[in-house]
């Protein structure tokens, strides 16, 4: 990244249940009211560092709209908060 | 190599010395001098209309457990014999402007932050301290006086933590470029703290068990990046010996007014002195005919200490009725009876001479836009600082992955004052191609 430049929308981290599908049923202590869509971004495969994401745009009971992910990564399958 | 010149607690320090000069100073503390004062269990009191929680506290205070930050009530259970110093930020600035001055006569060009820590580059100043750093180092000792802690390194950060582990009488520390990681990698995570962006992080660190720089240097950058995003990745960076140039002040241009006032002057009479001192400041020769673009109004309070506000101007001006409006709101959060006022220039605009023009068309008024918006993004800068005005530039808007779109960068303030040129990034690459 060349130094004073930021990037917007950076995800991050967030607490949030999943069913037993891997669909998210609660984000922090809210309930998911409906998911209105999901899906799946792979990109980078051809480096060193893949990047897998399963994404859902959530409909809270509180009435927020959100989109989380889940990476698909080798790494811990972490779940984010992410503004498009 | 970096040179770190640290003074510990500057501002008590100054706020001491101009305390005991004014002779303000209670009982046996009057008339003493500042250094000897620090062997008292003193400590800078909570600013005028602040929260009520002490500055830096002497030696003497931090044996009874008194630290800066802790709440009055506390610091006083804790210590009942403790004397409260008021603040004075006029006495900080000037002292810790005649320091920089001396280092600047020295060849060096400072970049400082906060009052008690500098830093300057060393290396173009050999040639003329004897062809090596301890010249340099020395010079910097008989400029400043005994009683600073000097470190130098590779970076600013690593230079910052030998100066913390050099003595304030003692030879200052020098770490090479080769020992640079070794030197830091025992230091405990809490000295990141230094930096103001990431005061938060040392905290959050040791919960999850990463205790030192060394620590944090193990884990991989992805992992760190993944975790903390830009603050971990910026402590990565400074555990690892490196860091962002610094940038050195400009020399301020003194202009400073000030009138004493007579005891118990307030509302009307504060007003026509601020009035006066306006004028004044607007006489001054060294104005050389620009606008003002930030001021800062500060007074002497009869009972010891100092108080001063900021005013940046939402259009640089050198109007006098237009100063005093901006300034005169300020004259009510006086928390206290002053003894004297002051109004010091601290940034100058650009010449005052705003002319209508005879005729407009397109071109013009698109100019006019773009030289507002410049003045709007300058004065903003001058408010918050450098990295105030951003923009959101496009560079990747159709990416899948959301961060990819859109990066904030900085709004060139020159070129929409003057000709508009819009920045586009070369190809269609997104930034992660870079990382």
């Amino acid at each position: 990244m060349t130094p004073g430049l930021r990037r917007l929308g950076d995800p991050r981290s967030a607490a949030v249940g999943a069913g037993p599908q891997g669909v998210p049923v609660a984000v922090g202590r809210t309930r998911v009211e409906a998911v209105s869509e999901e899906w799946v971004v792979e990109d980078r495969w051809w480096t060193d560092a893949p990047l897998r994401r399963r994404y859902f745009e959530l409909v809270l009971a509180d009435g927020r709209n959100v989109v989380v992910f889940r990476d698909l990564g080798a790494g811990e399958r972490r779940w984010y908060e992410q503004r498009g | 190599m970096v040179v770190c010149l640290l003074v510990p607690r500057f501002p008590l320090l100054a706020a001491l010395r101009a305390w005991s000069v004014e002779g303000k100073a209670p009982g046996e503390l009057s008339g003493a001098p500042s250094a000897s004062l620090l062997s008292e269990p003193v400590a800078l009191g909570p600013p005028p209309g602040g929260v009520q929680a002490v500055g830096d506290a002497s030696p003497a205070a931090e044996a009874f457990g008194v630290a800066a930050g802790m709440r009055m009530g506390e610091a006083l259970a804790r210590c009942p014999e403790l004397r409260l110093v008021p603040p004075d930020p006029d006495a900080v600035r000037a002292g810790w402007g005649k320091v920089l001055d001396r280092l600047e006569r020295i060849g060096a060009a400072p970049e400082s932050d906060r009052a008690g820590e500098a830093y300057f580059e060393a290396d173009g100043l050999r040639g003329i301290h004897g062809g090596h750093l301890e010249g340099v180092l020395a010079a910097t000792r008989r400029a400043i006086g005994r009683r600073v802690r000097l470190g130098a390194a590779p970076s600013r950060f690593a230079a910052y933590a030998a100066a913390l582990r050099a003595r304030s009488r003692g030879r200052p520390r020098i770490v090479s470029a080769a020992a640079v990681r070794a030197f830091l990698a025992p230091l405990e995570v809490g000295v990141l703290r230094v930096r103001p962006e990431l005061a938060e992080l040392p905290e959050v660190l040791e919960q999850l068990g990463v205790r030192t720089l060394g620590e944090l240097t193990d884990l991989p950058a992805p992992a760190v990046a993944e975790r903390f995003g830009h603050p971990g990745l910026l402590a990565l960076e400074l555990a690892h010996g490196r860091d962002t140039p610094l940038t050195p002040r400009r020399p301020p241009e003194p202009v400073v007014e000030r009138l004493d006032l007579p005891e118990a002057t307030s509302g009307m009479q504060l007003e026509r002195a601020l009035a006066l001192l306006v004028a004044r400041v607007l006489a001054r020769p060294e104005r050389r005919g620009r606008s003002l673009r930030s001021l800062v109004l500060s007074a002497r309070f009869v009972e010891g200490g100092a108080w001063r506000a900021r005013a940046t101007l939402r259009q640089a001006s050198a109007d006098s009725e237009r100063l005093r409006l901006a300034l005169a709101p300020r004259l009510g959060e006086l928390p206290a009876p002053a003894e004297s006022l002051a109004v010091e220039v601290e940034a100058f605009g650009p010449p005052a001479h705003d002319q209508e023009r005879l005729v407009h068309d397109e071109d013009s008024a698109a100019a006019e836009r773009r030289a507002r918006l410049g003045e709007a993004v300058r004065q903003v800068r001058a408010a918050a600082g450098e990295g105030a005005a951003l923009r959101a530039l496009e560079v990747d808007p159709r990416s899948r992955v959301p961060e990819r779109r859109t990066v904030l960068a900085p709004f060139p303030a020159e070129e929409s004052a003057s000709g508009g040129r819009r920045v586009r990034p070369r190809g269609g690459n997104s930034p992660e191609g870079s990382r």
